[in-house]
Formats: structure tokens, sequence, C-alpha cells
């Protein structure tokens, strides 16, 4: 089993590299797509300079309550256009990852039939986190919650 | 929190015996024979154990000598580890929408054509 600390996760989308690109970096298209079940992410949040060095903001809302808000803010340290998207993002939000930077990697594949595999990885994260997440620790880790707490 | 903490004390949660130790807690403060008692190891081998877990904030000693769980640590603890999860999670659901907005789109152009 390979040492990973990072999170990988691939998908497939029935479209042309391009288009699946463009719907990352167009800001028109990442207010209309972007957002979790239950989440929004108004346009005029979303500032987007696809460049290295440049950056990509935006704010999701809640949209049962839209006192709940969780902003995002990544650098581009690579950048290649309809392929690559790497970016960096303070996590000082994120309790749990205070002053921690999270890298976060999109690449772009051909599939055949004019679709794209996408592949995002996102880490690294403790390798502790990373084992116990791939062990499903998770449920393991409610009971011993129950124990400690 | 930051990550060389969390190391910290997922390392401290990686023994059976100090898992095995805190459990114990939970039900109450004890001793160090007390908490020795379970195990056919040394109490200096004992003593080890709690100092890893102290150094991680998951216990403390009381004046008395009793040994206490600490509950300081667990939320956190807990919440480092569903990060992985919830965020695989929310990827789903956004590539979801992604989809969904990929066919649209497609199909917006494909309908102006025709």
């Amino acid at each position: 089993m390979s040492d990973t600390t990072e999170l990988v996760i691939t998908r497939i989308f029935d479209a042309p590299r391009e288009l699946v690109y463009r719907a990352f970096v167009d800001p028109d298209q990442l207010a209309e797509w972007f957002g979790p079940v239950g989440y929004s992410v108004p346009r005029d949040t979303v500032d987007v300079d696809a460049r290295v060095g440049g950056h990509q903001r935006f704010t999701m809302v809640s949209d049962e309550d839209p006192t709940q808000t969780s902003p995002v803010n990544a650098t581009f340290v690579e950048v290649v256009e309809n392929e690559l998207l790497v970016g960096e993002e303070d996590t000082s939000a994120i309790p749990e990852f205070a002053g921690v930077t999270m890298r976060m990697r999109i690449e772009f594949h051909d599939e055949p039939g004019g679709r794209t595999r996408l592949v995002l990885t996102q880490g690294p994260y403790p390798p502790e986190i990373a084992e116990m997440a791939r062990e499903g620790w998770t449920s393991s880790f409610t009971k011993l919650d129950k124990l400690i707490g | 929190m930051t990550t060389d903490r969390l190391s910290t004390i997922f390392a401290a949660l990686a023994d059976p015996t100090r898992r095995a130790i805190l459990a114990r807690l939970a039900e109450g403060d004890a001793t160090v024979s007390e908490l020795a008692e379970p195990f056919s190891i040394s109490l200096p081998a004992i003593s080890r154990h709690l100092k890893v877990l102290e150094h991680a904030g998951l216990i403390t000693r009381s004046r008395s000598a009793q040994w206490r769980s600490s509950s300081l640590q667990a939320e956190p603890l807990r919440e480092a580890t569903a990060w992985m999860e919830r965020y695989r999670r929310f990827w789903d659901e956004n590539f979801a929408r992604l989809d969904a907005h990929l066919h649209r789109i497609q199909q917006r152009s494909e309908d102006q054509q025709s």
C-alpha cells in the first residue's frame, strides 16, 4: 500500500477538456455550478485570475441560511491552459488545520469519445489522518470520542 | 491546531495499550497501579505510556497522583479525521453539479446551432 497522504478523486465528464477547464476559470460558470448541495456561489463574490500568482476567490453561501458562508481563497502556483490547475489555499478559516497550506491539483486529461478525465489531488494531510481515513477510522474514532469525552 | 500537534496526538493513539488506558480513564480517574493492572507490562512501561498521553494533551495528572482523561482534544481530533471524508463528499457533490452544468451548456449550444 502506498504511503500517500493525499486525497485523490478521479471523475470522467462528458465534455471536451477545454470546456471542463473553462468551467473552473470562468467566473460566470463557477457561480453557476460550484458548491455542494444546499450552497450557492453569488456571482459578485467570484474573482478569478487564472495565472501563476493569480487567485481564485469566491464565497459559498448556504441556501437555507445566507448568514452561513464559506469563503474560498486560493492562489495559483501552476497553470497550463486546458491541462492543469494547481492552487494553494490558506486554511486559516478551518480550525483543525490552522496555518497549514493545502495544495490542490486539478488535471484535465483526454478520454475517448470527446470526454475528459479530471484528476483532483488534495493534500498533504498528516500521514496519520490519511491512514485513518483510509482504514475507516472515523467510525472507530467516534466510539473513541465517546470513550474519551 | 497545527499538523505537529495532530501528529503528536495520532502517535499517542496509535498504540493499543494507550488506547486501552484512555478507555479506562473514561470510566474515572485512576492511579498508575490501577491503570497497570490489566496489563502484563511493567509499571515503568505504563508510566512511559502515560507520559506520551500527557504530552499529547489527552490526559492530565491531579495533585493526588491520579490520572484523568482530558476531553479537550477529542473534538478537533475527530474533526480532523472526518475532514478527508467530508472533503471527498464535498467534491463528489461539486462534480455532480459540474456534470449537470456541462450537459446544460453543451445542450444550449446544440440548440442554438439547430
